[in-house]
């Protein structure tokens, strides 16, 4: 009863912000990023199993953001920054002003562009589980970003229209590769699995409040 | 329902459905790439009910420790029977500590947040966490390490006692 945990991601050393740059602009093997994202890792179980916690996360350490990494394993997909993607959005305008006005640094936060037909290269966070459990006797849980939130994000129309007819086409193989993923974790064990669906409340809640974001 | 959100619910079910041997969970928030909180969107979770209760996940991860959540009655009243078409109770993943702000919440403000949720749900229901992560946005994290720390220390403060007074 009671069981205490947390949402997933936790404060990014600079060493881990340095490899994730140079990672991202290819100038760090994979093997030598891992290095430095293990470590960040396993001090992050550390913490929370000093703390005390019931159920770990790994603290999303070797993500750019909570959905932005699936371009790392997903075939199809292009990492994008905001800014990037402003040249193909109709209302450039509008989409400056709310990115200035909900404070949104739109060169810091990239989105996961879908630029062709979606396919898993790799798992999007088996790995990850595999390896939080090799430091840790303790129940992990593993977030995943929600799939309503990829068929929104994902969709930038003047790349994706070139792989899917619509929106609910590409959908259908978010969910495909969502599911793939959750069944692969639940037969290796992973006890909790969390789907992230921030963009909901903006769904109910942008109009009352009288904009939109940016996810 | 609108359109979005019956699709929203619908994607979920058929990624869950069948799957077994884990505990499946959906979180929601208001967004956590600022620490304004002015500039994150407000509401409670009223006009989310008829996606949320069509939804066959085990436990809402839910923002609760910011005011811009509003009150725990609305999921209480709605997400704490079976999930459909099971007999698996649903859960609750209490939000109770801020992840953008600096101050630590002291436990008894998270035990005084848990017995507002003991009002509708089992001491087996709810989990405490965090309201979101700590740093969704790898260059745009919301906290340092220590307040990190501190914060969940305080969580599991108050899971102690609450077991000692509830267990």
């Amino acid at each position: 009863m009671f069981e205490t945990t947390q949402v997933g991601s936790w404060p990014r050393s600079r060493e881990m912000l340095r490899a994730l740059r140079d990672r991202r602009l290819g100038k760090m093997s994979r093997k030598d990023f891992d290095r430095v994202a293990n470590h960040e890792v396993r001090r992050t179980v550390t913490i929370q199993e000093e703390a005390g916690l019931d159920i770990l996360v790994d603290g999303e350490h070797r993500r750019d953001n909570f959905y932005s990494f699936i371009t790392e394993k997903v075939e199809g997909t292009r990492l994008m920054s905001l800014a990037e993607m402003l040249d193909e959005v109709e209302d450039k305008s509008g989409f400056e002003e709310m990115l200035t006005t909900l404070d949104v640094p739109a060169s810091a936060i990239r989105n996961p562009t879908c630029v062709g037909r979606l396919e898993r290269r790799e798992p999007l966070a088996l790995d990850d589980y595999h390896f939080v459990k090799s430091l840790t006797d303790k129940p992990v849980k593993i977030t995943l970003p929600g799939p309503y939130l990829l068929s929104r994000s994902m969709w930038v129309g003047s790349y994706t229209r070139k792989a899917y007819g619509d929106q609910r086409e590409m959908g259908d193989d978010v969910v495909r590769i969502l599911r793939e993923e959750l069944q692969e974790l639940a037969q290796a064990g992973c006890e909790f699995v969390q789907f992230d669906e921030p963009v909901l409340t903006e769904v109910v809640m942008s109009a009352e409040c009288g904009r939109r974001t940016f996810m | 329902m609108g359109e979005e959100l019956e699709y929203a619910a619908e994607l979920i079910n058929r990624i869950i459905e069948g799957v077994e041997g884990t505990r499946i969970g959906l979180h929601i928030c208001r967004g956590n790439w600022s620490t304004r909180e002015e500039v994150l969107l407000t509401g409670d979770y009223t006009s989310l009910l008829p996606a949320l209760t069509a939804m066959r996940v085990r436990q809402f991860v839910l923002e609760y420790a910011t005011p811009r959540a509003g009150d725990i009655k609305v999921v209480g009243e709605s997400l704490s029977n079976n999930v459909p078409g099971t007999e698996t109770p649903r859960e609750l993943g209490l939000g109770v500590v801020n992840p953008r702000t600096t101050e630590v919440e002291s436990p008894e403000d998270i035990v005084a947040k848990a017995e507002q949720a003991l009002a509708f749900y089992g001491p087996d229901q709810i989990f405490l966490n965090t309201d979101c992560g700590f740093g969704c946005f790898a260059n745009r994290c919301v906290n340092v390490e220590e307040v990190a720390t501190a914060k969940i220390k305080s969580i599991v403060a108050a899971a102690r006692f609450l077991r000692e007074r509830y267990g």
